[in-house]
């Protein structure tokens, strides 16, 4: 099959472009560097023709591991006899950021005899703002076509379609003008031929600099910035609960229906408990990162999230992290699947590992009715300062502000300790136009997104719920939990919880709670006796406190829950980002002996204290 | 008019004003060096400090068309230099 490669400096609109000639949804943005991974389709227009899409680099020359990884990869595919043209796409608005890699591209490439088309995009900017660059005298210095084109409003997109027809046919011819130019005289050339060429004036910079203006001011900034996180927040949080409790409700709905129809009583519990059990444990996180993917596509599409990584910086660079790590740690307040997903904007990989260290340390949605059992239980239901603040209240604020908190000092920690200076990249930020988002193409890769999670992290999910199931389950067939075996597991590592007051039943609800921290609460009700605990804790909170735990113990759970990474989907979707499975794997540890050791060190400080 | 001029870092630089880059200071690596001229910073070109943004963040610069921002351990090791009249203040 013949295939043809598109690169690009980032930003460009390289994505557009693929997304216009094969129809595919590629994650488009308005932020560079937006293209994680190669991703190729077949030409609408020529359907036996692949179209392989790398992610944009300013040049050849890489100077991360990533970079070099693309570049590597970049180098085998012109090797690579069924490569027949590269198309190397330019933002004509901004030429000089683009003509050095064009040349070290048209080097390259003239090197393995390939033929290359250069695409001029955003061309509609250019003519709506009366630019002009002289496409023709451009391709003649260069030794290349430069064709018009713009992946907005589809103009040009004939033009390289017959291009691509006609070069197709061609030999492959090697060497070329530029085949063995050293890089400093090509960037010397490049720089010489922007000015020479490029649109001229300063239209678009300064409606970019009247808006960031505003953006990026102390008072309108912050005003704005908090406004739109908030927007953020609120559409995690409140916008998707509906559809969330939908999905639960129609998973239910179904399991309701199904199960009668099941004659065999191990097999009904198995569907009932592990099947749709299982399958709504995931199911139900789709419409958060549906809404979540779009909020933040709106937000990189329309320029603002440059701007939002720019404002939260500094604060984070203390921590090991940079402006970028900003949007995945807020929306891990609310879930840590989605967060990990936005960590793909932070370009350094010793950044992104930090911003995945800190993610399951927010206070993610998960966490709220293990809290809300724990302090109605264990903090007296009293006010103070004439019942304007409650000790509840107190005690929640407390212990999200813990998980916060331990996710800057975990970072700040090692970050110091694990310094590498060859692995930072200094922050620099290139601040892309201001621009209307594009609704269709978010639309689409929210739900892309959706069905990589449905697709890659419900497998392992469902296998995780499956294996705790059976381990609930038998040999009693779950008559007793805890005669199963999962009591027999709490009863064996009871002793490492008994140091910190808990018996068997809370080790049995811990272990439980991998599965979603939230199961936690089920579980305990489920051996108290007490059914739907999760919808009226009452009478579970009545019951722990009749049992005798001591306060120690309730504010230890507490730390242990505000720590431990124990929800399997946020491993699952560690592994798939990381492509590795030490990663999160090391990560849970770490974090269940950090919670183990905090927990023990609070029920020994409360116990003293009571 | 005889003019003189001042060699300051891009750092240094306020909201407005207009330099030329003269160089790199030797503590900047080189793959760092050879970025920030692709991004445009090359000896001889001129550069522009846009604003410096509220909120503590780093400043932004405009190079040609093209707006960066850059933060201060790098921006502080690109030597500019800025045009004065005689008398102007050091």
């Amino acid at each position: 099959m013949n295939k043809v490669l598109l690169v690009g400096s980032p930003n460009s609109g390289k994505s557009s472009l693929f997304n216009r000639l094969t129809g595919l949804s590629q994650k488009v943005a308005n932020f560079p560097g937006i293209t994680v991974d190669v991703t190729s389709g077949s030409l609408l227009a020529l359907p036996d023709v692949e179209l392989v899409d790398f992610p944009g680099t300013y040049s050849l020359q890489a100077i991360s591991a990533e970079e070099e990884v693309a570049v590597e990869y970049f180098r085998r595919a012109l090797a690579d006899p069924e490569v027949r043209h590269v198309l190397c796409v330019v933002d004509a608005t901004r030429l000089e950021k683009s003509l050095y890699f064009t040349l070290q591209v048209i080097r390259d490439a003239q090197h393995h005899g390939k033929l290359i088309t250069v695409l001029a995009n955003m061309a509609d900017i250019i003519d709506r703002n009366n630019l002009t660059l002289d496409a023709d005298a451009l391709a003649a210095e260069i030794g290349a076509p430069v064709l018009m084109v713009s992946a907005k409003s589809g103009s040009g997109i004939e033009s390289i379609i017959d291009r691509l027809r006609d070069a197709l046919v061609r030999e492959e011819v090697s060497g070329g003008r530029w085949s063995e130019t050293p890089d400093a005289l090509l960037r010397g050339t490049a720089h010489q031929l922007a000015h020479q060429h490029g649109p001229r004036g300063d239209v678009l910079i300064q409606s970019q600099t009247r808006l960031d203006r505003f953006f990026l001011s102390g008072f309108t900034g912050g005003v704005a910035f908090f406004g739109i996180m908030l927007l953020l927040f609120q559409s995690i949080f409140t916008w998707s609960a509906p559809v969330m409790d939908a999905v639960e409700a129609l998973v239910g709905a179904v399991g309701s229906v199904v199960v009668p129809l099941i004659e065999n009583t191990v097999i009904a519990d198995f569907v009932a408990d592990a099947l749709f059990g299982g399958i709504g444990a995931f199911l139900v996180f789709v419409p958060q990162i549906f809404v979540l993917t779009f909020i933040i596509g709106l937000l990189e599409d329309s320029g603002y999230l440059a701007r939002a990584a720019l404002i939260c910086h500094r604060p984070l660079r203390l921590f090991g992290m940079t402006g970028k790590s900003f949007i995945p740690m807020l929306s891990g307040v609310a879930c840590a699947i989605p967060a990990i997903y936005a960590a793909r904007s932070v370009d350094s990989q010793r950044q992104r590992l930090m911003t995945y260290l800190a993610i399951p340390l927010m206070p993610c949605s998960a966490r709220l009715p293990v809290y809300a059992l724990l302090i109605a239980t264990f903090i007296p239901d009293e006010t103070m300062f004439g019942g304007l603040l409650g000790w509840q209240g107190v005690a929640m604020f407390s212990i999200y502000f813990l998980g916060m908190l331990m996710g800057l000092i975990v970072t700040g920690i090692t970050h110091r300790i694990s310094r590498v200076v060859a692995d930072d990249l200094p922050f620099v930020l290139e601040l892309p136009p201001y621009r209307l988002p594009g609704l269709l193409p978010i639309l689409r890769n929210a739900e892309k997104r959706c069905r990589h999670f449905v697709t890659k992290a419900g497998k392992v999910i469902l296998s995780v719920t499956i294996v705790v199931w059976i381990l609930g389950y038998f040999p009693n067939y779950g008559a007793d939990l805890a005669t199963s075996w999962l009591g027999t597991i709490g009863h064996f590592i009871e002793p490492v919880f008994e140091p910190i007051g808990l018996d068997w039943r809370y080790g049995v609800a811990i272990i439980s709670s991998f599965l979603a921290r939230e199961v936690f609460v089920g579980t305990l009700g489920t051996i108290f006796g007490i059914e739907d605990a999760e919808d009226n804790m009452a009478p579970l909170v009545d019951q722990i406190q009749a049992s005798g735990l001591p306060i120690g113990s309730g504010v230890a759970l507490l730390v242990f829950f505000a720590i431990a990474l124990q929800c399997v989907s946020t491993l699952a979707i560690l592994s798939r980002e990381t492509r590795s499975w030490k990663i999160p794997l090391r990560m849970a540890a770490a974090y269940l002996v950090l919670a183990y050791m905090s927990a023990l060190g609070v029920f020994y400080l409360v116990e003293w204290l009571v | 008019m005889n003019a003189s001029a001042i060699t300051k870092t891009l750092w240094s630089l306020q909201a407005g004003d207009a330099v030329r880059v003269i160089g790199f200071d030797d503590s900047l690596p080189e793959r760092y060096r050879v970025r920030l001229e692709e991004f445009g910073f090359h000896p001889g070109e001129n550069v522009e400090c846009l604003m410096t943004p509220g909120l503590g963040a780093p400043k932004l610069y405009r190079v040609s068309n093209t707006v960066f921002s850059l933060d201060d351990d790098i921006a502080s090791c690109v030597l500019v230099q800025m045009a004065v009249s005689p008398g102007a203040a050091l």
